[in-house]
């Protein structure tokens, strides 16, 4: 086709200007998604110093107190015995006794027909694990699984036929126990994973059971010795 | 007067139409970014006003954390406390979290944000990960500088953001996930490469595993006792 030359530039020109428009259009949009991005990664740095702060505050108070314990002129032996002991029931060293929860898992009497899957019918590692962290989430003061304390340092690993936890070989049923709240606790454990369980008692018929304990005993953990880790020197 | 060919009205129609179109998405959208444009730097001025201000807070109560510490440690040192004691103490604080430390072990960085990556590392993946470190005998983990203790949790808060220790971990700059864990180098690194980066990397996200000697920060949490009471014997 042949244009005539007005005709032509007039062409030329629309073109380019739509080009000029849509560059324009591109760059706007792109500077409007850019800008809500970078606000948004500015949020979660400023929650985490904040929640920092606040955790630093409080164990600065600890210290504090502690030290006002010392300048007081306490017996230091009474001090120490009294630090010890504190430690100690923190890292899961005492056996302690409260109101808690008793959850109880257990693999399946029944086989799997068909095409069902072997798996749905077993308590896997992960599901205490999962409940762990529920409890703790919870407020939970002390846990422990078939006697065992959890402490810091507990795994809870697969070992095939068995589920490893401190280093001892355990075997369904798996009793867990805990102690704090029982109201929070209890909530605590409304999660996917506790509902995904209830499932699997209603189809494949493990046992999952929950029991609110007036009163709950667990066990004391144990100390373990460390080769590696060693304590950060303040100030030397 | 000029006469115009008629193959040509088409196009000409459909070139105004669309820059009438254009025009006006534009004005639109102009109009609409400066708005947002405006509102987004006054936000982003206060937020950051407030995050520095957090930030020079942050720093303040870590020196006076680290001065407090060494006031204690002169103090307990004073009073003659008896060093097994001390020793048994120290011990302990290592397992309760409270006690920061340093020894070998291997630091892991893990990029989830490839474009290959269908999911982002989730708190499940992070609570495996944690729990093959202690099987391997780790002796203090730490996660975007969160001490591991035995009351932690790792729980999603909204959609995306990750809560250890109730402290959100989520980077905005970095690598966004960092495991520090102390212990014997050569098993930590042995079940981590065979039992957790396979996994990791088949979907698509980075890991790189270094062998370091590190300082593992202390948990800064309180411990509370309410319901539980000691067995007395």
């Amino acid at each position: 086709m042949m244009l005539e030359k007005r005709e032509r530039s007039l062409l030329g020109l629309a073109s380019i200007v739509i080009g000029f428009l849509f560059i324009v259009l591109l760059k706007t949009q792109g500077s409007a998604g850019s800008q809500v991005t970078r606000q948004e990664t500015a949020v979660p740095s400023l929650i985490q110093t904040e929640q920092e702060n606040q955790q630093i505050s409080t164990d600065n108070e600890r210290i504090q107190q502690e030290l006002t314990k010392y300048a007081q002129g306490q017996s230091a032996s009474t001090l120490a015995e009294q630090q010890l002991q504190e430690a100690q029931m923190n890292a899961g060293m005492i056996a302690v006794v409260g109101p808690g929860v008793q959850i109880t898992l257990d693999d399946s009497k029944r086989a799997a027909v068909g095409q069902e899957d072997p798996s749905s019918f077993l308590i896997h590692e992960q599901y205490i694990r999962e409940i762990f962290n529920a409890l703790w989430n919870g407020g939970a003061e002390a846990v422990a699984v078939n006697g065992q304390r959890v402490t810091t340092n507990t795994e809870v690993f697969c070992g095939g036929s068995y589920i490893q936890i401190n280093g001892t070989r355990q075997m369904p049923p798996y009793v867990i126990e805990a102690i704090g709240d029982t109201n929070n606790l209890s909530s605590a454990l409304r999660f996917y994973g506790w509902d995904k369980l209830g499932d699997f008692q209603q189809q494949y018929g493990i046992t999952r059971k929950l029991e609110v304990l007036k009163e709950a005993t667990i066990p004391a953990g144990k100390l373990r010795d460390y080769h590696y880790a060693e304590p950060v020197k303040e100030g030397t | 007067m000029h006469h115009w060919k008629r193959s040509l009205a088409l196009p000409v129609t459909m070139v105004a139409i669309a820059l009438g179109f254009l025009i006006s998405l534009q004005a639109q959208t102009q109009k609409n970014v400066s708005a947002a444009e405006q509102i987004s730097a006054e936000r982003m001025s206060q937020m950051k006003l407030v995050l520095s201000n957090s930030q020079d807070q942050n720093t303040k109560l870590q020196e006076e954390h680290r001065v407090l510490l060494e006031q204690l440690d002169a103090a307990r040192k004073k009073v003659g406390t008896d060093p097994q004691l001390l020793d048994r103490l120290k011990q302990l604080q290592i397992l309760e979290g409270t006690q920061e430390v340093t020894g070998p072990g291997i630091q892991i960085s893990i990029d989830d944000r490839n474009k290959n990556v269908l999911f982002p590392l989730g708190t499940d993946d992070i609570a495996r990960m944690i729990n093959t470190l202690k099987f391997a005998g780790a002796e203090a983990i730490s996660i975007n500088g969160q001490r591991i203790v035995v009351t932690t949790a790792i729980v999603l808060s909204g959609s995306s953001t990750i809560l250890v220790n109730q402290v959100p971990i989520n980077r905005a700059e970095g690598i966004p996930y960092e495991l520090d864990a102390i212990g014997d180098q050569d098993t930590l690194l042995d079940y981590y490469s065979k039992l957790e980066a396979p996994g990791l990397k088949k979907y698509g996200m980075t890991v790189s595993i270094v062998r370091k000697t590190l300082i593992i920060p202390s948990y800064k949490g309180a411990y509370t006792f309410k319901q539980a009471k000691p067995v007395s014997s």
